[in-house]
């Protein structure tokens, strides 16, 4: 027990001595790793947040789940097949491309189990989330025990490394996120009907697969781009928490998507830099606990669908309705009263016969 | 007991031990639920550590059973509140609780010696390291015993709770008509599964658990359509596959778990691909008997005949 007080007291300890002497932003942007760290997570925020609108609103969010352990088995074949070339195994691009990859067949994958069998979608992610991430860890001690130049920090798939974000690192994820960033504005219309209403788009005559697989694609690449930062454990909450924020302030889906990437990029904005601060704690797990934050502070304080305001309009509504209910029963009384009170004479009539008949005797 | 036939029989008991809840898991469509509890284990057990400072403490499964509640129970409530749709409450909850556990690991780095590495991936030779020895007979791994009570309890509680289960799985609304409270079977139940998937996390790590709570149970499910059969099914798979499994890590020199995992998708993709297959081949069988039969009505016509 002590233990634990004491842990907590170092915390708050640290926490305190952290606040009084925060590093100004001007620091943290003179700081060449720092300056990688915020603007490579503000990047992977953005971009994971605005293209997680669809899986949400598809309501397949997990899937990124299975994307990111997915990614692992694809970097690591990516990697092994580059070193047995003779090539450089870390090169960004490379690794990228083998996580997209085998990220949408694992994507492919669970969709076609779902329309095959009788399993429904949620058996069909983890089977594929199990199968594939098994791989990748029989891939990884593969790669650990053996001799491969370059071999290290591959393990930061795993749990993410933010501080290892290169000048290179951040143009691959500009670019990669902006290339799924241009598909979905330039499939806007299509995505934004296969989402609301697939039937009347396949009736529409829309090719229903493709558009499938390329927002699919696009849900891949906002995943894959995060997992040497964030790790592929936390990957998922930063697709899934911005658009579920964002929902509950927006209306429309223009909105809903520029909102859940403004949330992305400014909470891991916002959580890198405490982390920063905070020094020893890694930047993945503060980032994810600021976006969750954002989601709690959405729920509770939104204009229309704060879930304090729908409380406190409830009770209103209850107690309007049993104020009306004890109005009704109160002039239902009054009224039997009256009833009652315009027979009585009628009723005491024979009552008052009573003893006079008896007395007659 | 000779040490691999001991981390053997530990795979074998530690699979079906995670099979027989599964098989409902599977039905009821909690499969990614598995995946959040089994993640949400690690808050769970650093605080424990904290309160307890022993790796070994019962207090550790009960805390990490606990913690897998409040993934289940809170996007429950997220769900309810109906300002979430479709599988994100269960996406926002986990990793925040992972988040506390790795800051608080990292925090406390110089007095928790927990290697989130060993968490997430486990290590059935680590688990199976400390043996049980009574009066100078050595009787297998300490840790397979502990498997073994996990799987009594998920028998006897299953046993028990056979009949409401079936109803709640397969006709909530009837089985709520009839008087069942549905809310509390399904916390009972998850409470069973967050302990068995606290206990397996030593064998299988946290995220391998999922492969051995869903993959055996699913692939039981292809091949059949009643639920007796599918739960011995489901076990019949869990054990060869555990068995396959350590030979497949053993030959690799890899993990177990991982090869399990590995072995379970691969069992997984070819019954799916015979079931198939064989469909298939039933079909061409009736086109086949009707062409070879000349004059024979069509099936629309033989209908309106």
């Amino acid at each position: 027990m002590s233990d634990l007080a004491a842990g907590v007291w170092d915390t708050a300890a640290v926490a305190t001595g952290v606040l009084a002497e925060l590093p100004s932003l001007a620091q943290v942007w003179g700081n060449h790793t720092y300056r990688m760290v915020v603007l490579g997570t503000t990047t992977i925020g953005l971009v994971a947040g605005a293209l997680g609108s669809f899986a949400y609103l598809r309501r397949q969010s997990l899937i990124s789940d299975v994307i990111s352990h997915a990614a692992l088995p694809g970097t690591l074949v990516v990697f092994l097949a580059a070193v047995a070339l003779g090539l450089d195994g870390r090169n960004m691009g490379g690794l990228i491309a083998g996580a997209i990859v085998v990220g949408t067949l694992a994507v492919l994958a669970a969709n076609a189990i779902e329309r095959l069998t009788v399993l429904r979608i949620d058996a069909a992610m983890a089977i594929v989330l199990a199968t594939f991430f098994g791989v990748g860890m029989l891939l990884m001690r593969i790669v650990t025990n053996g001799d491969f130049p370059g071999k290290g920090g591959i393990q930061d798939y795993l749990f993410g490394n933010a501080s290892t974000i290169t000048r290179a690192d951040l143009a691959t994820s500009l670019t990669v996120g902006g290339v799924a960033l241009a598909i979905m504005l330039v499939y806007w219309r299509e995505f934004a009907l296969r989402t609301f209403d697939p039937d009347l788009a396949a009736t529409l005559g829309m090719r229903t697969r493709l558009v499938d697989t390329l927002m699919f694609t696009t849900i891949v690449i906002a995943t894959v781009i995060g997992v040497k930062a964030v790790g592929l454990v936390l990957m998922v909450a930063f697709v899934v928490t911005p658009p579920a924020a964002a929902r509950q302030w927006t209306q429309s889906l223009p909105a809903m998507v520029a909102l859940a990437g403004a949330i992305g990029a400014v909470g891991s904005a916002l959580g890198a830099y405490l982390s920063i601060a905070l020094g020893t704690v890694p930047t993945g797990p503060v980032i994810v606990l600021t976006l969750f934050a954002i989601l709690l502070l959405s729920l509770l304080a939104s204009p229309r669908r704060s879930v304090l305001l729908r409380a406190a309009r409830r009770r209103r509504a209850r107690r309007a309705l049993q104020a009306e209910l004890t109005r009704e029963v109160r002039a239902h009384e009054a009224r039997a009263q009256r009833v009652a009170e315009q027979r009585v004479p009628e009723q005491r009539v024979p009552e008052q016969r009573v003893p006079e008949q008896g007395a007659q005797p | 007991m000779s040490f691999a036939l001991g981390v053997a029989l530990l795979a074998v008991v530690t699979a079906v031990t995670c099979a027989l809840p599964g098989t409902y898991v599977v039905l009821r469509r909690s499969s990614m639920l598995v995946d959040a509890i089994s993640h949400a284990v690690l808050p769970g057990i650093v605080l424990g550590y904290l309160l307890t400072r022993d790796l070994d403490s019962p207090v550790l499964i009960l805390g990490a059973a606990l913690a897998g509640m409040l993934v289940v129970l809170g996007a429950e409530w997220l769900g309810r509140t109906g300002l979430l749709t479709g599988d994100a409450p269960q996406g926002l909850i986990f990793p925040a609780l992972f988040s506390i556990g790795v800051i608080l690991v990292t925090l406390n780095a110089a007095n928790v010696h927990l290697d989130t590495h060993a968490v997430l991936v486990g290590d059935l030779n680590l688990a199976a390291w400390d043996q049980l020895e009574i009066a100078g007979l050595a009787l297998g791994p300490r840790y397979l015993y502990l498997m073994l009570g996990m799987l009594v309890l998920n028998a006897v509680v299953l046993a028990l709770l056979h009949r409401t289960l079936t109803l709640t799985t397969f006709d909530p609304v009837f089985a709520r008509t009839i008087g069942i409270r549905s809310g509390l079977v399904n916390a009972v139940f998850m409470l069973l599964v967050a302990l068995t998937v606290t206990a397996a996390y030593n064998a299988a790590g946290a995220i391998l658990v999922i492969a051995l709570v869903v993959i055996p149970p699913a692939t039981a499910r292809l091949l059949t359509d009643r639920l007796p059969v599918m739960l011995g099914f489901a076990a019949g798979i869990a054990a060869a596959g555990a068995l396959a499994g350590f030979w497949l890590a053993y030959v690799l020199d890899a993990a177990t778990s991982a090869g399990m995992a590995t072995f379970y998708g691969l069992a997984f993709g070819v019954v799916l691909l015979a079931t198939r297959l064989r469909r298939r081949e039933g079909r061409e069988m009736v086109r086949n008997a009707r062409a070879s039969t000349p004059g024979a009505p069509s099936r629309g016509l033989r209908r309106l005949s």
